[in-house]
């Protein structure tokens, strides 16, 4: 359902859409610049297929001449959809980029010019057959060779990938753990099936802080956003809600704000990388919203700034530091990249 | 340096040798000189130290044979240059020599070391202050369990492992000498060390011929930053004791918190008393360690004043205030009168976070990172080039809103990872049973993933429920608990046999089996189906055989219950008195003496007559030897005697 007015805006110079033969889920952006690559910068899509083969596909978007290229070539089979994809944080590198994948393991990739190969698989499980699945993992990009991941067996375990080791495994909740993510080196914070916002510090492993619980008991929090412009906020979502609660980690449980603008929940969130004070978000109103953080908010809540409408349930949301002027949605088969 | 007045002058570089030779003659881990500041009357600041302690990462320029000594001191000097280079703030990599040291590269111990260069003491403040203003020298043992009003870094210490620390004053300042060991109070080590200083520095201050080192330089900008504030930290410390009375419940993280707070302050430089430092730009970075306190209206507005900042300083403020965000929460939190809860929650955390914030702050410069961007106007604006319009009220016109939200989502965080576990989604559509669900819809087009969420987390819920359960895929979860319950059952059954097992228990175990059998309909195990079915009927047989009893049988449902309360066994020394209420059968009394028999109880009085056919009987008896039967053992057996029928 498209909203003609809508779509009337789009215009060549400031969206740019790729179709995918299949639904796609997890996407992930290189932290390469794009000038540097002669294709442009490199975009990974996973596909959401429930079945056992997906497929994670490598696309160049080019910022000059606003074109989304596929290589056929830069493609490989993942086992189920794969739960989230990043690169590597810090890459300069021309020639090789790193990405890793989640799923029943962590799974680092090279990435190459003209090819992606699998470098390792990550298996933290004694027993060979039975592994705890991934939902999320954070890649910490002051130690890179950390990365944090979470699983249903309500552990977080910290990998240090040149090793191919693992750092530490804690059992972070009661329940679950859907998302991960890193603040400082050695901090992390992980939200939870048991409906809290924990944060864990590496240097002392035996406490956490709750730094905010759902107002209704058990309502799982499904996904995570930490500012890294301004550590002192983060962003999450709860199950079947419409609400972007942002917390300040200074003032445990309350919320600084809640957004509630969106007609349908939410789906995903991500924190401006150029601007401490903006985040978007995205949901099954077939809406992504870009709201500004006032510092002292109106009585009747906070409005949006801006808005976009999709064509359909916009499923996942990437506002990358390589790419500060495009926000990536990806919606049924699409992902398009709109300008901010 | 040191006051002129008061002491002589010494060269910072052999004052630095002297610590040196007089540490390691004690084999102890750092020794700090702390001078007295030279603007401000009586404060104490770090003056030159040596780091005797455990290193972590050597960096050397090249493979250079050095000796001991000249390697501490080539530590100590990096340390130093570290702790300058953070106040700086610079992240400018290429300025620094390859050799120089990272935060990394330090243990806790030279974190610690590092750490006390940005201490300043008031005079009585502190274990330094204490000394100097007594003229007298403290010994401190267990300083890492030290109050912080008696020594301000004691958490500081418990991370760094340092146990003891002596002060003592000397040549206008103070030298603190610390050990990561605990040493028992020594009065002459203070004088040993005083005598190798004056033996040394003698011939050194009479021909002071060699520059000044660089350390003296960059030393003195800082003391000047440093000295602007120690104004603020006075007035600090008033407002600090008021916040503690304002607390309810102390804890003695929180108390650290704020003793420790104006003591560190000093370090950052509010942006209006340092216009004439040369590190301007690097002033604004500093001034994270303000976001400290939070004290002042000045600091509370300007964290709001972000429009008006430059450039990036603000940015890594902010960044740099998350980490220290957590000490600004308590104070601010007095302020809003919602202390309570914060309380709580750093009462969790436990005293290891409250060692980290000192070492947070300093982690914060590094954290900032000087590339962060500027804010792009085009965010505040959406030009026209933007694929965003301005939002309005009102929204668009189409409250699209799918069925089954966050489905995707969803499906991603509970249905892949069951996928994983060997099932796929396809399995479910075998299924017609729908325990699990929820809400049932009228039309069958409930689409899969929503029913799939909930029943998954039915699932998960009861893998976390079982012991047992290790794998995740459904039917194995369904076995484990099949067995856990049959396991639970037995058990059931053997307790009741212990005690009198009436009719009434069995019934809602019967109902209980049903479900389960229902359940286990599904999946093809047809032999724990049939197991359950013969064990259903066998429980129907007894049933129906208790039934067909004599029409004596509602008699005997109510003499079950009577019974259970008309057995009194009471037990006085060796001496047990039997009274009891029982449907009389041939030969019962019989059985009722040997069972009482083979408790090894003598019966010796027995008055019993029955009425109706129900036996009543009181029975006096005597224990025939040592061995004593407790009154449940009794009452157990008496109970079998009279339960068979």
């Amino acid at each position: 359902m498209e909203n003609s007015t809508q779509e009337s805006h789009l215009r060549p110079d400031n969206s740019v859409t790729y179709e995918s033969p299949y639904p796609l889920y997890a996407m992930a952006f290189s932290s390469t610049p794009s000038r540097i690559l002669h294709h442009g910068q490199r975009i990974a899509l996973g596909s959401f297929i429930e079945d056992y083969n997906n497929r994670v596909d490598i696309v160049s978007f080019d910022p000059e001449t606003l074109l989304i290229k596929p290589h056929p070539n830069l493609s490989v089979e993942h086992p189920y959809p794969p739960t989230k994809l990043m690169f590597h944080p810090n890459r300069k590198s021309s020639t090789s980029d790193l990405l890793a994948s989640s799923g029943d393991y962590l799974r680092l990739w090279e990435v190459r010019d003209s090819s992606i190969e699998p470098l390792s698989v990550l298996n933290n499980s004694k027993t060979s057959e039975f592994c705890a699945p991934l939902t999320s993992f954070d890649w910490n990009d002051i130690e890179p060779k950390r990365i944090g991941t979470s699983s249903i067996d309500t552990t977080c375990t910290i990998w240090d990938i040149e090793k191919g080791a693992v750092e530490t495994q804690l059992i972070a909740h009661d329940k679950e753990v859907y998302d991960i993510a890193w603040g400082e080196a050695r901090v992390f914070a992980s939200v939870s099936a048991d409906g809290s916002v924990r944060i864990f510090d590496l240097r002392d492993k035996e406490h956490s802080t709750i730094i905010y619980e759902s107002p209704q008991p058990d309502t799982p929090l499904l996904r995570l956003a930490w500012n890294k412009q301004d550590l002192r906020y983060m962003a999450t979502i709860l199950m079947d809600s419409n609400k972007v609660v942002i917390l300040d980690i200074r003032s445990p449980t309350m919320p600084v704000a809640e957004l509630e603008r969106h007609r349908a929940s939410v789906n995903a969130i991500a924190w401006a990388p150029q601007s401490y004070r903006h985040i978007c978000s995205a949901g099954d109103d077939t809406q992504a919203l870009i709201w500004e953080l006032p510092t002292v908010a109106g009585p009747n809540g906070i409005d949006p700034m801006s808005m976009y409408s999709a064509g359909s349930e916009i499923n996942q949301l990437q506002w990358s530091a390589a790419q500060p002027d495009w926000i990536a949605v990806a919606f049924s088969n699409k992902m398009q990249l709109l300008k901010v | 340096m040191a006051n002129p007045v008061q002491s002589q002058e010494v060269d910072p570089d052999t004052l630095r040798k002297h610590l040196a030779v007089a540490v390691r003659s004690i084999q102890w881990s750092y020794a700090i000189f702390w001078s007295l500041s030279k603007t401000q009357q009586g404060v104490l600041q770090w003056g030159n130290g040596y780091y005797n302690g455990d290193i972590k990462t050597r960096k050397t320029v090249q493979a250079m044979e050095l000796k001991a000594d000249k390697i501490g001191l080539q530590r100590s000097v990096q340390l130093r240059e570290l702790y300058e280079f953070l106040l700086e703030g610079e992240i400018d990599q290429n300025k620094r020599p390859s050799a120089a040291l990272s935060p990394e590269d330090l243990s806790d111990a030279e974190w610690y070391y590092l750490v006390c260069m940005s201490f300043v003491f008031n005079p009585g403040q502190g274990l330094p202050g204490r000394a100097l203003a007594n003229n007298e020298t403290i010994w401190l043992c267990n300083a890492h369990y030290a109050d912080s009003k008696v020594f301000s870094r004691s958490l500081l210490a418990k991370s760094a492992s340092i146990q003891t620390v002596v002060c003592f004053p000397y040549l206008g300042g103070v030298i603190e000498l610390g050990v990561t060991e605990l040493v028992p109070e020594d009065p002459n080590l203070p004088q040993h060390i005083k005598a190798s200083l004056l033996d040394m520095s003698k011939p050194v201050c009479s021909g002071k011929s060699s520059p000044p080192h660089n350390a003296d330089d960059d030393i003195d900008p800082i003391c000047v930053k440093v000295d602007q504030e120690v104004v603020e930290t006075l007035d600090l410390e008033n407002l600090y004791s008021h916040r503690e009375e304002m607390k309810i419940g102390p804890e003695e993280g929180i108390e650290e918190l704020h003793a420790n707070i104006p003591e560190d302050f000093t370090i950052g430089s509010p942006d209006e008393c340092s216009n004439g430092c040369e590190h301007h730009c690097h002033t604004e970075d500093s001034l994270m360690f303000e976001g400290l306190n939070g004290v002042g209206s000045q600091v509370q507005s300007w964290h709001f004043m972000d429009d008006d900042c430059s450039n990036g300083a603000h940015n890594t403020i902010n960044s740099s205030d998350c980490i220290s965000g957590e000490e600004k929460a308590p104070i601010s939190s007095p302020k809003q009168g919602s202390v309570n809860h914060f309380h709580v929650e750093l009462g969790s955390l436990d005293l290891g976070v409250d060692d980290d914030l000192h070492y947070k702050k300093t982690l914060s410069v590094i954290l900032k990172c000087s590339n962060r961007l500027t804010e792009i106007p085009g965010l505040h604006t959406i030009g026209h080039k933007s694929g965003f319009v301005s939002w309005k009220k009102g929204g668009m016109g189409n409250g699209y809103r799918p069925r089954w939200p966050q489905s995707i989502l969803k499906k991603i965080l509970v249905a892949v990872p069951i996928m994983h576990g060997g099932r796929s989604l396809g399995f479910q559509k075998d299924s017609g049973k729908k325990h699990y669900l929820e809400k049932l819809e009228n039309d069958d087009n409930i689409p899969k993933e929503h029913e799939n969420f909930r029943e998954n987390e039915k699932f998960l819920v009861l893998k976390a429920m079982v012991p047992s359960i290790s794998e995740i895929d459904k039917a194995s979860i369904l076995n484990d608990t099949i067995k856990y319950l049959k396991e639970l059952e037995a058990r059931v059954e053997e307790l009741e046999s212990c005690m009198d097992s009436a009719d009434f228990e069995t019934r809602p175990r019967r109902n209980y089996l049903d479900i389960v059998e229902e359940t286990s309909d599904n999946y093809e195990n047809r032999k724990t189906e049939n197991a359950k079915k013969c064990w259903i009927n066998k429980r129907k047989a007894s049933d129906f055989d208790e039934n067909y009893e004599t029409d004596t049988e509602v008699n005997r449902a109510v003499l079950r219950d009577s019974l259970i309360s008309d057995l009194k066994v009471s037990i006085k020394e060796q001496e047990v008195l039997i009274e009891m209420k029982c449907p009389y059968r041939e030969y019962i009394l019989l059985d009722i003496m040997e069972a009482i028999n083979n408790l090894h109880l003598d019966a010796h009085t027995v008055q019993s007559s029955a009425l109706d056919g129900i036996l009543m009987l009181t029975l006096k008896s005597k224990f025939r030897g040592t061995a004593i039967a407790p009154a449940r053992m009794i009452k157990q057996a008496l109970q079998k005697v009279a339960g068979k029928c």
